[in-house]
This record gives structure tokens, sequence and C-alpha cells, in this order.
């Protein structure tokens, strides 16, 4: 019989595996968002407000929204690489909604209010922001799609957008070690470009690379 | 007789670690599984190759199970990816083979209720459940669903279009 022939080979060619732990390939991307982070910090520097030990509370707000988003999203990631009927990682949905209250605010103060800082319409410092923080996800991206080729995920253009999603904000958190604004407007609308676009090129690129 | 979900997870476990009687054995066993699995949800002549992709996927991606989990779930997600991929590729095969006979598997009744691929297709919206079932698993042509469902020839195509990637997008979902 066909099958039992396949079967056959499929045994011949058996080796030992070790079976992929989600905590490792966590630990995976935290530990190129790091090297991402001391890179961006080595070669673009520090902000001065927190080299002098003052940062400015929206340093953290931002920072930690990145943060949250980046690493819900990047736990979702690495758990599709084990695929099961009954598998939900919504975590990174409430994650989301948190630093959506950033470009949210942004609007809603942009109709009351002209932009106080006018850096925001400078569109040198939005491409440097965007770029830089772009290149940062993209390494954190590339860990995330080597782990997933490892695994088996089912659900190719969720994986995408999370990719993409999860490592834009990371490498968004790595440049605000540079960053010097603190404007709502400037945060409202360069990081959650810097985000949506790595969420779309994602979506775009990261499902052929993960097909099986 | 299919073997229950602890005879799967430790024949998994020892093929994890390389014992080929019991990868033997567990191949065996999955390909039962998997044949009631895809019966009446695949063309009967495409049911063969089904089995034998999701077998050679099973394979490749054998560490992807975590043996600190239930083995049937693993299984069937697996199996649900490769059989979206499989309905996307069948356009028209001809009756030539009638449906085998299955039994229910009294063991697992609620595992494979859960895991089915009746329930995932209950899922999506009717009309586009029944296109898929019509062109993609009876084999009907696209004249002979329209005709048969009152879709037109053109929304039947876009009704299986968006009802594949809606599947293939709740892979996971219980």
């Amino acid at each position: 019989m066909m099958s039992d022939m396949m079967i056959n080979r499929l045994v011949e060619d058996l080796t030992p595996v070790k079976p992929l732990k989600n905590r490792n390939g966590f630990a995976l991307t935290l530990a190129v968002a790091a090297v991402v982070a001391v890179l961006v910090a080595l070669l673009a520097g520090v902000r001065g407000d927190l080299l002098m030990g003052m940062p400015h509370p929206m340093f953290f707000l931002r920072g930690g929204a990145l943060l949250l988003l980046g690493l819900t999203s990047s736990y979702a990631v690495i758990a599709m690489s084990q695929p099961a009927v009954g598998n939900s990682f919504k975590g990174w949905i409430w994650a989301l909604a948190a630093a959506l209250l950033f470009p949210a605010t942004a609007a809603v103060m942009a109709m009351m209010t002209r932009p106080d800082d006018m850096a925001i319409l400078v569109a040198r410092y939005g491409v440097e922001c965007l770029t830089v923080s772009m290149l940062a996800g993209l390494g954190i991206a590339a860990a995330q799609v080597l782990w997933l080729r490892r695994g088996a995920p089912v659900a190719l253009e969720r994986a995408g957008w999370l990719v993409g999603m999860s490592s834009g904000a990371l490498g968004a958190a790595a440049y605000g070690l540079h960053c010097p604004f603190n404007s709502i407007f400037y945060i409202g609308l360069w990081y959650s470009l810097a985000v949506a676009l790595c969420a779309i090129a994602g979506r775009l690129l990261v499902p052929r690379l993960i097909r099986w | 007789m299919i073997a229950s979900e602890e005879t799967f997870r430790r024949l998994m476990t020892k093929a994890q670690a390389g014992d080929k009687l019991c990868y033997s054995s567990l191949l065996t066993e999955c390909e039962k599984w998997l044949r009631r699995y895809y019966a009446h949800k695949i063309n009967p002549a495409a049911i063969d190759d089904l089995v034998q992709e999701t077998l050679i996927s099973l394979h490749r991606k054998r560490a992807s199970y975590d043996p600190a989990r239930p083995f049937l779930p693993w299984l069937a997600a697996i199996g649900r990816y490769r059989w979206i991929d499989s309905l996307r590729k069948i356009y028209r095969h001809e009756h030539d083979q009638l449906y085998e006979e299955m039994a229910a598997d009294p063991q697992d009744e609620t595992v494979a209720a859960k895991v089915s691929l009746e329930r995932l297709l209950d899922r999506i919206p009717p009309k586009q459940a029944e296109v898929i079932s019509l062109v993609k698993i009876e084999g009907l042509s696209i004249l002979e669903a329209s005709a048969k469902t009152g879709q037109s020839e053109s929304l039947v195509k876009v009704n299986i279009h968006r009802g594949l990637k809606k599947l293939s997008s709740m892979v996971e979902t219980e």
C-alpha cells in the first residue's frame, strides 16, 4: 500500500528532535531586542534627560506602551510556532488598545488646539524616527521569522501582522532611548506610523517566508 | 479501534526522542485517525494525497509538538491547515468513487467534536460553507453550484475565495 511505503520512508528518516520551547523563542526575541537597543544607544546616542538621570514622564509612558505592545504580541508570535486547535493568544489586543491612546489623544488634541511643537511637521526628524525604528524592528522580525520557520504556524496572515507589529513596537521602543521629543503630537504621528508601517510590511512579506 | 489521546501523546514523545518503532505505530494510528477526520470533507479521489501530505507535514514539523500538551489538537491543527491548502488546489474531480462509510470513534468523541472540520465549516457564513462543500468537496462545477444555490457564478467564486480565506484564519479555533 502507498501509505505503508511512505510511512516506512518517514520512519527511516526519523532523527531525534528537541521540542520547541516557547520560552526559548521569547528569550531569543528579548535578547535580539536588547542588542538592538544597545546598538541604537551607542550609534545614535541616548537622549539628554535620560543621561542626566531626570527623564521626562513621557519617556516612560511611551516606552512602556511600546514595550507592552511589543512583548505581548511577540509572545503571541512565538506561541504560533506550536499550533493546536483551541489556542488563543489575545493579550496583545489590550496592549494595542492602550498604545492607541497615543494617536487618539494626539488626534483629539489637534482638533482642540494647535500642535505645540512644530517638529512634527519637520520630515527630517520623522523620517529618522521611522527609519531607525524600522531598521531596529527588522533585526527583531528576522529572529521571529527564523523561529516561526522552525515551528508550524497555521494562521500565516495573522502571524505576518503580529511579527510586523511586535518588531515595530520593540524597534520603536529601542529608538525611544535616543528620541528627544516628548510631544504627544510627535509621538502620536511618527511612532504610530512606524508601528503601522512595520505591521503592513509584516503582513505583506512574512507569510511567504513562513509558509510550509 | 483508534488509539487514545494518551497513547498518541506517549508515542509522539518517544518518536521525538528518535524511537522508530513508536514512530511507525504513531504514523499508522495517525493515518487511521486522519482518514476518519477527512471523511466526507474532501473529494474521495483526493483523500489519499491529503492524508499523505498531512503525515509528511507531521514528520517535518514534529518538533513543534509540545509533549506537555494534548496531541490530537496539534494533529488537528496540522490536519486543518493541509485540508484548506488542499481545498484551494481542488477544482473539479470526477466522482468515480463512493464515500467510504466511516463509523464514529466512540473513544474521543468530545475531543473529535472540538477539533472537527465540521465545526470549522460551521463558523463561516452558511452561503460560503455551502459553495465550498458543493464545489470543493462534492466536486460540482461553478455552474452547477450556481444553479443549485441560486447564487450567481461570480458570487459562487467570490464566496469560495472568501470562505477559504476565513477558514485559514480560524485553523486553531475550537
